[in-house]
């Protein structure tokens, strides 16, 4: 059997390629919105963890079996498949694993003013946790310019979290306003 | 679950999908479908073998290209199923009860349209012939809503 | 060494086939699959009654605008009145496929499978982005309004820190990889650029620009996988499935470290067990590593231990991983030079790796010989990793 060789002189592939233009004004062609609206439990982790934010405190769930801590927390432990066995709680200070500025929004819309957004490993009894898995949160930062993330400076870098007022706060991960820097 | 609602603060968490719109293309067929219907008071089906396929789908159980062929809306059509529609999507009462039927050519093709058809309940039958109620040429954008309605021939 | 596995039947991929990969296309999503799947029939000399089985892969429902997609695709991938199943792990989809299709013939249920996969992101509007949102977790994550951008950014920074990677080292594989599509008859963003033009094109996430990314695509691609006396009946040249292996990581993905991809590890471990190899960095000749953005490639170079950690972008400096290079990467293009219709984009790689272990791929043939050769996809939240491992 011939060699069939697989490139642009052998090889014509199919599918019809449409400009943008095109595609709204074929005939035939119809748009449609999804009007899809959702309600999620927050479950049983979850929920308490809402909770204590407003206390402006972040809980976590630990497993004694493993050591390790869950934040945000779960009920079972992922490695040892077994319940969690208890509560703890965190200050909120940690370490910055990793940061980026984003100059897009959701839906990749260009932002006014672009945001920074990073990871924290939080501290266990005011020490950085080792390990490839850690308590962790994913929030925005800031105090922190876009030169401290373009420069590396702020990975590394010692943080907190900058909570709302308390009657501001409402059960969110937004009752953290941001992570910030401490100073020093 | 009652009790649940009272010991958590947030029990819910709401959520809305982000996208504003889908943009449907009509495909290979699908596109002559449309364009015949804009132009001309016909439609168009896949033929495979001696087999017709409404809508037209392009491929043919084989999987070799149908051929695209012209049926005119301009003969009768005959009802092979219909349904009567009582109230709409939120379960209120219409105020005339509306009935969707799908609508064949002839005999031998598989599949059809599914259309409505003006026409009192107690007059529909299977096997009724039906014409097709068309808008104006200038008025069609090739949408499967250029044909209005079936209507009983007399 | 030997495998650890016994297999019913030995299985090896005989026919592969592609659409175009574009932005838009006019064709309904079964009407791609049925395209990329008559190509794959037509390059194996078979026919639709010639099959068996079949196996269907696409990522999201939310990108078609169309629920129960298996479904829908069914009569475009020939299923109509056969055993067909759809697998979906995100982006890891593309190289499940073939997993799938593999545990199908080996375990001697099916004597051929067609493998399809297809994705059609052009209907979700304004951005097939805003369809991301519902991959993260409504109560943590989604009140911050994350972009899908970001985790990527947050990983390549975590990548670039740990590994002391500067943009530069990282933006050579958008460069190589958009050159080696060059000759690639289905690619959509080929493209000869250089380095400044990466750094110079559109900063959406630092250190993400807009050349880092691979574009949103329509598209398909389909294999034949058949049982060996099938295969060798068919074709002078079969290639054979040597190895398969798929592991998740949970889809916390902010509680682990981002630095290197610890589920790709294993399921290559698994995927080169089973192929009996030992040495993947001397015995793999060729690779398809997953690239949505460029500092993947490098990530899951590692990953696939065909570099030693942190050292993929340092090799790629030195044209290590070129078509001409000692183990060319991506020489089909990649994501980032043919595109990413998602689940078809991980097909696509496993049929590069089809055509170049058949010597097949024309201007994109590797200079080197080769044997032996695998290809990855990877996907969810930063979690899967699937894995194939191909011989001559």
């Amino acid at each position: 059997m011939a060699r069939r060789i697989y490139d642009k002189e052998h090889v014509k592939a199919p599918g019809t390629p449409l400009s943008s233009k095109e595609m709204y004004q074929l005939p035939g062609t119809i748009e449609y919105t999804p009007v899809a609206k959702y309600r999620f439990t927050t479950g049983q982790a979850l929920s308490k963890f809402l909770e204590e934010l407003k206390r402006g405190r972040i809980a976590g769930r630990k497993c004694n079996n493993c050591g390790r801590v869950y934040v945000p927390p779960r009920m079972y432990c992922e490695f040892c498949y077994k319940p969690t066995s208890e509560w703890i709680y965190l200050e909120g200070t940690g370490t910055v694993v990793t940061a980026v500025v984003s100059y897009i929004g959701t839906a990749r819309e260009r932002l006014e003013k672009p945001e920074i957004i990073g990871i924290v490993k939080l501290d266990i009894d005011n020490k950085e946790p080792q390990g490839y898995d850690f308590p962790g949160l994913f929030h925005r930062f800031c105090n922190v310019s876009e030169d401290d993330v373009k420069t590396g400076k702020i990975i590394g870098a010692r943080v907190r979290p900058r909570w709302k007022l308390e009657e501001e706060r409402k059960g969110d991960i937004t009752d953290i306003e941001c992570f910030e820097p401490i100073e020093g | 679950m009652s009790m649940w609602r009272k010991k958590c603060t947030t029990p819910e968490y709401p959520g809305k999908m982000e996208t504003e719109k889908y943009v449907y293309t009509p495909g290979l067929h699908g596109l002559e479908f449309f364009k015949t219907l804009k132009e001309k008071d016909a439609i168009v089906a896949t033929k495979c073998g001696e087999t017709l396929y409404i809508p037209p789908t392009t491929l043919c159980p084989d999987f070799s290209k149908g051929e695209v062929v012209e049926v005119p809306l301009t003969n009768p059509w005959y009802i092979a199923s219909y349904t009567i529609v009582y109230e709409d999507m939120d379960g209120n009462k219409l105020d005339k009860p509306q009935i969707l039927a799908l609508l064949v050519p002839e005999e031998d093709i598989v599949g059809g349209i599914i259309h409505y058809v003006k026409a009192e309940p107690e007059e529909i039958d299977v096997g009724l012939m039906v014409k097709a109620k068309l808008k104006p040429r200038e008025k069609r954008e090739g949408k499967i809503t250029d044909i209005e309605y079936f209507e009983l021939v007399a | 060494m030997k495998p650890n596995i016994h297999v019913k039947d030995k299985v090896a991929i005989v026919g592969a086939g592609l659409t175009l990969f574009r932005r838009r296309m006019l064709e309904t999503s079964r009407e791609l699959a049925w395209e990329a799947a008559r190509e794959a029939l037509e390059s194996a000399n078979l026919e639709l009654k010639d099959i068996d089985c079949i196996v269907i892969g696409s990522a999201p429902d939310a990108f078609d605008g169309v629920h129960l997609k298996g479904e829908y695709l069914a009569d475009g991938s020939g299923a109509i009145s056969k055993p067909m199943v759809r697998v979906y792990v995100g982006g890891g989809t593309g190289v499940m496929v073939p997993i799938a299709a593999w545990w199908h013939v080996a375990s001697g249920l099916c004597r051929t499978v067609l493998a399809v996969a297809e994705e059609k992101m052009s209907p979700a509007h304004p951005h097939p982005q805003g369809v991301f949102a519902y991959i993260w977790d409504p109560v943590v994550e989604r009140p911050l309004g994350p972009n899908l951008l970001w985790i990527f950014a947050l990983e390549m920074r975590r990548y670039m820190h740990v590994c002391g990677a500067s943009k530069e080292d990282i933006a050579i594989v958008s460069v190589k990889n958009k050159a080696n599509a060059l000759n690639h008859p289905c690619a959509q963003a080929a493209a000869k650029i250089t380095v400044e033009d990466v750094l110079n094109s559109e900063v959406l996430v630092w250190p993400v620009h807009r050349l880092d990314v691979s574009p949103v695509s329509d598209g398909a691609a389909a294999l034949i996988l058949a049982r060996e006396d099938i295969a060798r009946k068919v074709t002078d040249t079969p290639i054979w499935v040597e190895g398969i292996g798929w592991t998740l990581d949970t889809t916390h993905w902010y509680n682990r470290e981002l630095a290197y991809p610890r589920y790709v590890e294993y399921a290559a471990r698994m995927a080169y067990k089973m192929a009996g190899i030992e040495r993947p960095w001397k015995e793999i000749d060729i690779a398809e590593p997953y690239d949505p953005f460029d500092y993947k490639e490098l990530h899951h170079i590692e990953g696939l231990m065909l570099a030693p950690r942190c050292q993929a972008w340092r090799l790629a400096r030195e044209g290590y991983f070129d078509r001409t290079g000692e183990l060319p990467t991506s020489p089909s293009g990649g994501l980032l030079g043919v595109g990413n219709p998602i689940a078809a984009a991980g097909v696509m790689k496993v049929a590069e790796i089809f055509w170049q272990l058949r010597y097949e791929a024309g201007e994109r043939q590797v200079k080197k010989p080769v044997h032996y050769g695998v290809a990855q996809a990877w996907g969810d939240l930063m979690q899967v990793g699937t894995v194939v491992v191909l011989s001559n």
